[in-house]
């Protein structure tokens, strides 16, 4: 058992240990597990002073909701987030591991890492995993060059749009975009615009659902808006379902109590 | 069955209309602008004439990852060639460098590229490197699923030694054309002419005239 | 049949005020023949956090073991206690490691912080995806049944008398109409002085 553990020190990386078990297994007629997936509307576009990136915030596993309130929208570096649909893990990881080494591209060249860096990182790692990782993103920053937003699809594909949408509810947002987006919008009327989307995805399409985060990246200063608008409330119980102390039949009890008191010793350092 | 369409494992493809022709003095290149990921059209407004250096450009068809990732590292490694020899490289050399990758990986690629551009010793130049990874030299070269279309055009109207406008006019038919006909290439005709000073862009909306029909908005070409 | 459903079995975590809850059934079968009645699935792994592993027994037995390893080299490294937040993420990191070959469980993690006594709870997926919400949280075979009985009876504040009653009655409830799950149920509360076991009479069929 000591020797099976001591073996199993994290060497980095994928392990794979698992894969000809797992695979034995699912031949034997078992369903291979559900992930949880942010079925997502996730969407980005292009503004008069720079970006504004909104996502819903819905999770999902399978037909459950596992999550009513998460965040989709990633941080990457000051002036770069980015938006992340698919399976959650995936999302999750790739942006934390893209950010940390963007993080070092920043104090290795001490200036602000432009936002086409951290499109070609991205990108980069997603071919290398040929589709594997499912991470759909929505990448928008600003840098010296100006505002930026790229769609980067699992396979690692990317297309730098004005205006683009991600997730199962893209096609819901995108309808929204094509009919609503022009060149120069001002903030607010971009605000209102990613929030159209945004509720397009929540209302119409199953995988999308909850609030509304925003996300708006200007030259010098970023505004993270985290559930910017709850766009579904919960209905207010009017009494409550409070159980007498004792409802519940016990067989028995056990209390391990925790006052755990510290004494310090002092040991004198041996000198030779 | 859940609620999730499972959008993350359609692959993104070009399936496109691409072209290229020599003239005397550069090439004429030419695509359509749409991206598809199943039936669903990831983006209109796609630039699939990507460069490769100054002069030297390519068309991609096929998947979407794929040739971008191939094109950024011939991009890469030709201008590491550029920064060692103090020289432009040439229209082959890239060609070459191409084929190689797509031969070395024709089992796990999909791409099907034409390579187009101008060099000192050879001047405008077309190479096809279709899907197996097979390079070959052409004066008038077409690829991608909407090329099945125009076969029959292309051999009809092209003629050696075309003058610049003619090739462009030419170019620009036959991609419309296959918009027309093929359903996985669409939007706007995007030609590049390059010639000994560059690129020159085109851009031709789907309209009877070429023109944007809306008012005071250009369409997002870079 | 999902994997995970093999044995069976399921864990709740709930948070209260200034204390968490985190509950277990008694339940390993295999498919649909019972083996044991006394396989709890909550493992007190820190003074005040526990684990919680619902799935595949084999797997739930490494994981833990696995764990176990990491966070005691942790605390050997570091000569401090590791707080849940940290263990999450580290459980996190070891799961998302096996993204493509995983292990067939869906952990919760329930504990107080030992500086701060504040509540923490969080699952995940099987690779590894976090989710820390601030009411309850849910994994096994009958974790349908579990999210309506908690979206029902949770609310916040609760003290830890009333946190054992709503915990209870979520848990047993639930895995009453789960053939997979059951066969009698602990329930740890966790407060900044004590942690009290409380095991419950449910129906044995």
């Amino acid at each position: 058992m000591y020797m099976d553990s001591a073996r199993d020190v994290p060497s980095g990386g994928f392990n794979f240990d698992n894969c000809r078990r797992n695979a034995a297994l699912l031949q034997g007629g078992f369903k291979p597990p559900t992930t949880t997936k942010t079925g997502t509307t996730i969407v980005g576009i292009i503004y008069k002073d720079g970006v504004i990136l909104g996502a819903d915030t819905r999770a999902t596993e399978g037909p459950i909701v596992s999550d009513k309130n998460c965040a989709k929208i990633h941080y990457l570096a000051d002036n770069i987030y980015c938006c992340g649909a698919g399976t959650a893990a995936d999302t999750e990881t790739t942006t934390d591991l893209i950010s940390s080494q963007l993080e070092l591209h920043r104090l290795n060249t001490e200036r602000q890492v432009p936002v086409v860096c951290a499109n070609n990182m991205l990108k980069q790692m997603l071919f290398r995993y040929q589709g594997h990782i499912s991470a759909a993103l929505v990448l928008g920053g600003v840098d010296k060059y100006g505002p930026h937003i790229y769609c980067i699809h699992p396979h690692g594909s990317a297309d730098k749009l004005p205006y683009a949408t991600m997730g199962s509810g893209s096609l819901a947002a995108m309808a929204v975009f094509e009919s609503r987006w022009k060149p120069d919008l001002s903030e607010e009327e971009g605000k209102v615009l990613v929030r159209d989307a945004i509720a397009s995805g929540i209302f119409n399409d199953l995988g999308s659902g909850s609030n509304v985060d925003l996300c708006v990246i200007r030259k010098d200063s970023t505004e993270y808006l985290r559930n910017y608008e709850l766009a579904n409330k919960k209905g207010e119980r009017q009494l409550n379902y409070s159980f007498k102390k004792g409802s519940t039949p016990i067989l028995h009890t056990t209390i391990k109590d925790l006052q755990i008191t510290e004494r310090v010793h002092v040991v004198p350092m041996e000198i030779s | 069955m859940g609620p999730d369409y499972d959008f993350t494992d359609t692959p993104v493809s070009t399936g496109t209309t691409i072209m290229a022709v020599e003239f005397d003095g550069g090439v004429v290149i030419g695509a359509d602008s749409r991206t598809s990921s199943g039936a669903y059209v990831a983006n209109r407004v796609t630039d699939k004439l990507t460069q490769i250096s100054d002069k030297i450009y390519c068309c991609r068809s096929g998947s979407a990852a794929d040739t971008q990732a191939i094109a950024d590292i011939v991009a890469y490694s030709l201008n590491y060639h550029r920064n060692q020899t103090n020289k432009e490289p040439l229209v082959w050399e890239a060609a070459s460098e191409f084929r190689n990758y797509c031969y070395n990986y024709r089992d796990s690629l999909l791409a099907g590229i034409i390579v187009a551009g101008w060099d000192e010793e050879r001047g405008g130049q077309v190479y096809s490197v279709p899907l197996g990874g097979m390079l070959t030299h052409e004066a008038c070269t077409i690829g991608g699923s909407g090329s099945s279309f125009i076969y029959g055009f292309v051999r009809e109207h092209y003629r050696e030694g075309m003058p610049k406008e003619e090739c462009v006019d030419f170019v620009k038919k036959a991609v419309q054309h296959a918009i027309f006909h093929d359903g996985s290439s669409g939007g706007v005709v995007r030609i590049g002419i390059i010639t000994k000073d560059g690129i020159e862009r085109r851009l031709f909306y789907n309209t009877e005239s070429g023109e944007s029909t809306i008012v005071g908005s250009e369409s997002f070409v870079n | 049949m999902s994997i995970l459903a093999y044995n069976g079995g399921c864990v709740v975590a709930m948070r209260g005020k200034d204390c968490v809850a985190i509950a277990t059934d008694h339940r390993f079968g295999v498919q649909a023949q019972t083996i044991s009645t006394d396989f709890k699935k909550v493992f007190h792994i820190a003074p005040r956090m526990f684990l919680g592993l619902t799935g595949l027994q084999t797997d739930i037995l490494t994981v833990r073991d696995r764990l176990m390893f990491r966070k005691n080299i942790y605390e050997t490294k570091e000569n401090r206690e590791m707080a849940p937040k940290p263990f999450s993420a580290m459980l996190s990191n070891f799961l998302y490691e096996h993204r493509f070959g995983p292990y067939f469980i869906e952990p919760v993690v329930a504990g107080l912080d030992p500086k701060t006594l504040k509540p923490f709870i969080c699952n995940m997926d099987l690779i590894g995806c976090p989710n820390e919400p601030d009411d309850f949280v849910v994994a096994g075979t009958c974790a349908e049944q579990l999210y309506g009985m908690c979206e029902t009876l949770w609310r916040p504040d609760l003290e830890p008398d009333q946190l054992f009653e709503v915990i209870a009655q979520s848990m047993v409830n639930a895995f009453d109409r789960d053939a997979m799950s059951g066969w009698g149920a602990t329930v740890y509360i966790i407060e900044a002085d004590k942690i009290t076991e409380r095991s419950l009479k449910t129906r044995m069929d």
